[in-house]
């Protein structure tokens, strides 16, 4: 199949404007980019032209739809940032309040856990089967969210909940990161702390944890599922 | 209204008040977001004062004839008939034909945007418009004056359109025939008046007018405005301006001329005794002549400071005093086992350190004058790691090499291969143990520089086994499981423009065009914290060299000065008129440098948010900052290929290295400030002697005050080599702590 000798004359146009614009250095693959925006920009304004004029009850498409649909498509799509004197407004104000004081260290600094990306972001459904402690078996808990069920070990896209442990040299305080307080160091719970009720799916395919854990796990999710909303009440602040 | 009998007062006090609410924060002619024309300029000297005689010309008619619609639409009948008796104006008038604009006050949103020029009603509705638009208190205070002012001023770019070629070439004419020494002065004022004329003309839809002066003049122009102008080329409507922030802004905001005072009066006799209103208007209204006594200025001098969008700096712009020293070096009690010395004053007392550590040494206990209270912001205390992560560093410096002209540093680049010009931004961390990369297609890799690997923290429950009070619990909370060379981060949704590492090293910053700027851990290799504020794409980011702060900046043309632990920022740097592509924070954290694609470097004030510095000369957008290490002195690259160095102290340009011949993406000084590394997309990385550089100037006879700087053309003698990489640009540079340089960039066979 032979290329074709010419170029077509869009792509030729395309060239021309691309120069008229001193852009002298570009990949071939941008004329075909550009052409083919071009198209879809054109036939969404004219689109739109047609319904605004058809709204109107005019028969034909006249320059003031497409200026409207130019004029609509612009707010919505190609927004720009905010005008000067809007932002100089914005910064005056924020600019007065002085800078907060810092608490000594509290574990790692991050905002309240709401604005944070470490919750869990999968549910587990109450598991049905009787959890004994019959330790061979592995009863996998039911996930309502399938995101997280099989992936292997590293990290999904925003979640996981694994808390961040600083290097601290002393013992590690209670990190306040998640939703469910790790009580590291404090025996006062006999099982494994709550936290790997959250875990589970990422480790099972790492297979770090036995079986056990996992049941012990699932039978301390529903626990703390009361105490997980008063944690919520705890945390749940917009400090700034 | 009363501010009917207004309309006939002199043209003083129209004037007084145009030139009034003329500053950067509440300009009267504000666009908001309608982008309404605001071609306002104060009121014409000779007619409308004097109505009282019968009217001459038809300008002086139109103007009247606006005058009189005013009248009307406020229903003030006697007042209509008194004046048109007196002018002695025939009955019927124009119609009325778009809606009213200004009905009692700053009011209504008129209609008439639309209309072709040329009649007073659509005038007054679109002028009226743009003062209902702002909100300036001076608008409000004496809203007796600005209305008819703003009328007849409007009116004034109206009926000109053919003549703007004729006073434009007038002017040419004019300066050519001026002095030498003026000359080059006067010249400064051709391209703000050209792209003002421009756009008045676009606004004002006289589109062919607008082209044929474009083509006529355009080519006149300095050649480091060419960017510029070939954008303003395709804007031939006034629909187009609308979507370009940069432009408007650069409508409604002043160009700083500074002009001696000899020249100035040069031009203003010029201007006023001849009938060119109409370029006295605009410079009057656009742009802001900073006046000085002394010398007129060379060509070279001019040429050196100009260049940004907005002209140049004014000079009070850039006296605030600056907090440039650093901050003292918390005193930390060294480990027992390095010298005999310690062994006697290891009792908890703090020691002084040792002298030949000089760049951490507090020499003295006096409060250097020149640097920040150590409590002027709230900074972080430090936690027992980070004291023994001090020690590491104190521990390394001695093995520091002084560098110098004699003795050039190694540099060891590193490439990332397969990137496919997908590379887009690289740190290392300050211990040179890490290097990270964000790329194109919204990743973010971590490498390990060291043999040792990285490694995740153990889960939870792992932790709970472990012995925690054994020596080494730092490597078992470690889980090996998980340790490999490089480790990728997902979470982005658009390339990664910016990285930064955490001092203490634990986190990681990157900024993406997806408008969020996000926070990973590098103990767990997860996301934390997703910041969003910049609903634009973020082009750089930077953590504070003593931690918790970061700062960004991006297209919405501000930098946000944000705390790990909240979620909105903390300062917003406002005042650049176009996206702000490189941001770095000075060594005491206390300010934050940011540069732009309007070419102009700025620096702002972390504890009020006031842009104290504004650096002027650059002539294309900045990518690359670096402050020196003992925080007097800042260089900046841009894609102009020119490095410029700034004395912070005194706000004026020092030094200019010439020799890179495309954009330069990376800076850095050397750990004593000794040497200045550059890294461009030529492939080269050029080293300089800043020693010599900054040195010269000590001696020098500052010309503050004046602002005139003398700059030596030594740029070959600093050049102390020149490094070739086989095709791959530059992207960043890094002197580790034994000041060895490390570079890094992508492949680009």
């Amino acid at each position: 199949m032979s290329a074709p000798k010419t170029i077509p004359k869009d792509a030729q146009v395309m060239m021309q404007i691309l120069k008229d614009m001193g852009i002298t250095e570009y990949e071939p693959r941008v004329i075909n980019q550009m052409l083919e925006f071009t198209y879809r920009y054109v036939t969404t304004i004219i689109e739109d032209a047609k319904i605004y004029s058809t709204h109107a009850k005019k028969s034909t498409v006249d320059a003031d739809d497409i200026k409207l649909a130019i004029q609509c498509r612009m707010d919505q799509s190609f927004t720009s940032p905010p005008p000067r004197d809007f932002l100089l407004e914005v910064a005056r104000q924020k600019n007065q309040t002085p800078l907060p004081l810092i608490k000594p260290y509290t574990g790692p600094r991050l905002p309240p856990d709401r604005y944070c990306l470490t919750a869990p972001n999968y549910r587990l459904k109450s598991v049905q089967k009787k959890v004994t402690a019959s330790a061979g078996r592995i009863s996998v808990p039911r996930l309502s969210v399938g995101a997280v069920s099989s992936r292997p070990a590293t990290p999904t896209i925003g979640s996981s909940s694994v808390p961040s442990v600083t290097a601290k040299v002393s013992t590690p305080v209670s990190l306040s990161a998640q939703r469910f307080t790790v009580q590291i160091p404090t025996a006062a719970q006999s099982h494994v702390p709550k936290t790997t009720a959250a875990t589970p799916p990422v480790l099972m395919s790492s297979s770090l944890i036995g079986p056990k854990t996992l049941l012990m796990s699932s039978s301390s999710l529903s626990q703390s599922d009361s105490l997980k909303r008063k944690h919520e009440d705890d945390e749940d602040y917009d400090a700034l | 209204m009363a501010a009917v009998q207004g309309g006939l007062v002199d043209t003083d006090e129209e004037k007084d008040i145009k030139t009034d609410p003329s500053s950067d924060a509440c300009g009267n002619n504000n666009n908001a977001i309608d982008a309404k024309p605001v071609s306002t300029s104060p009121g014409t000297n000779a007619p409308s004062g004097n109505t009282k005689t019968p009217v001459a010309t038809t300008e002086e008619q139109q103007t009247l004839l606006a005058v009189l619609q005013f009248l009307r639409k406020n229903n003030l009948s006697e007042s209509v008939d008194i004046l048109r008796r007196e002018a002695g104006l025939p009955e019927d008038l124009l119609d009325l034909k778009g809606s009213d604009g200004s009905g009692s006050g700053p009011g209504g949103a008129g209609g008439g945007v639309g209309q072709e020029g040329g009649d007073s009603s659509s005038l007054l509705s679109r002028v009226a418009v743009s003062v209902s638009a702002a909100q300036a208190p001076t608008k409000v205070t004496s809203n007796d004056q600005p209305d008819v002012s703003v009328v007849l001023s409007a009116y004034n770019q109206q009926g000109d359109p053919a003549l703007y070629d004729v006073y434009y070439s007038d002017l040419k004419k004019f300066i050519e025939t001026v002095l030498d020494c003026h000359r080059a002065e006067l010249s400064q004022v051709f391209y703000p008046l050209f792209v003002h004329m421009y756009l008045e003309l676009v606004y004002n839809n006289h589109e062919n007018q607008a082209k044929a002066f474009f083509g006529r003049f355009s080519g006149d122009q300095e050649c480091y405005y060419e960017d510029d102008l070939r954008v303003l080329s395709s804007m031939t409507k006034k629909e187009h301006m609308r979507g370009n922030e940069t432009l408007l802004d650069f409508r409604t905001s002043k160009f700083v001329l500074r002009i001696s005072r000899d020249s100035y009066q040069l031009l203003k006799r010029h201007l006023q005794e001849r009938q060119n209103n109409q370029i006295w208007n605009i410079i009057q209204e656009h742009l802001y002549i900073d006046i000085f006594d002394g010398m007129p200025r060379s060509k070279s001098q001019i040429d050196a400071m100009s260049g940004s969008l907005a002209g140049e700096a004014k000079r009070d712009a850039n006296k605030s005093k600056v907090y440039y020293g650093l901050l003292k070096e918390p005193e930390i009690e060294l480990p027992l086992d390095d010298e005999d010395e310690e062994a006697e004053n290891e009792e908890g007392k703090p020691k002084k350190k040792k002298p030949k550590k000089d760049s951490l040494g507090s020499k003295s206990k006096k409060q250097d004058p020149n640097a920040p209270l150590q409590t002027r912001i709230p900074l972080p205390e430090l936690k027992d790691s980070d004291k023994l992560d001090k020690i590491m560093y104190m521990k390394e410096a001695t093995k520091k090499i002084r560098l110098g002209p004699e003795t050039l540093p190694s540099i060891c680049f590193y490439s990332f291969l397969n990137a496919y010009q997908g590379l887009t931004a690289v740190d290392f961390t300050d211990d040179s143990s890490l290097i990270a990369g964000g790329f194109a297609d919204s990743t973010v890799r971590v490498w390990s520089v060291t043999p040792k690997r990285l490694r995740k923290v153990k889960s939870a429950a792992d932790l709970n086994l472990i012995d925690k009070e054994s020596d080494d619990v730092l490597e078992r909370i470690m889980d090996e499981k998980t340790s490999s060379e490089s480790k990728n981060l997902y979470g982005h949704s658009g390339p990664v423009y910016g990285i930064s590492f955490s001092p203490d090293r634990n986190y990681l910053l990157s900024s993406s065009e997806d408008g969020t700027v996000r926070l990973w851990s590098l103990l767990t290799f997860t996301c934390l914290v997703g910041y969003k504020g910049h609903n634009y794409p973020v082009w750089d980011t930077q953590f504070s060299p003593h931690g918790y702060y970061f700062i960004s900046g991006g297209h919405d043309r501000v930098a946000r000065l944000w705390a790990t632990d909240h979620y909105q920022p903390l300062r917003i740097f406002a005042g650049h008129l176009a996206d702000v592509t490189c941001t770095r924070f000075h060594p005491n954290s206390n300010y934050v440098a940011t540069g732009s694609s309007d070419r102009t470097i700025r620096l702002w004030d972390v504890l009020t948010g006031n842009c104290v510095r504004i650096f002027t000369g650059h002539k294309g957008p900045i990518h690359a900052l670096a402050f020196s290490p003992n925080g007097k002195f800042l260089a900046s690259g841009a894609t102009d290929g020119r490095v410029l160095l700034w004395d912070i102290g005194h706000g004026i340009m020092i030094g200019e290295l010439k020799g890179h011949t495309d954009t330069i993406y990376s800076l850095r000084f050397s750990r004593d400030g000794e040497i200045l590394a550059s890294g461009s997309m030529d492939y080269t990385v050029r080293l300089w002697d800043s020693m010599k550089a900054f040195d010269d100037l000590e001696t020098d006879d500052f010309t503050a005050t004046t602002g005139h700087i003398h700059l030596q053309d030594n740029s070959q003698e600093l050049l102390l080599g020149m490094y070739t990489t086989k095709s791959s640009p530059v992207v960043h540079l890094h002197f580790t702590r034994r000041n060895l340089l490390l570079a890094a960039g992508s492949y680009n066979p």
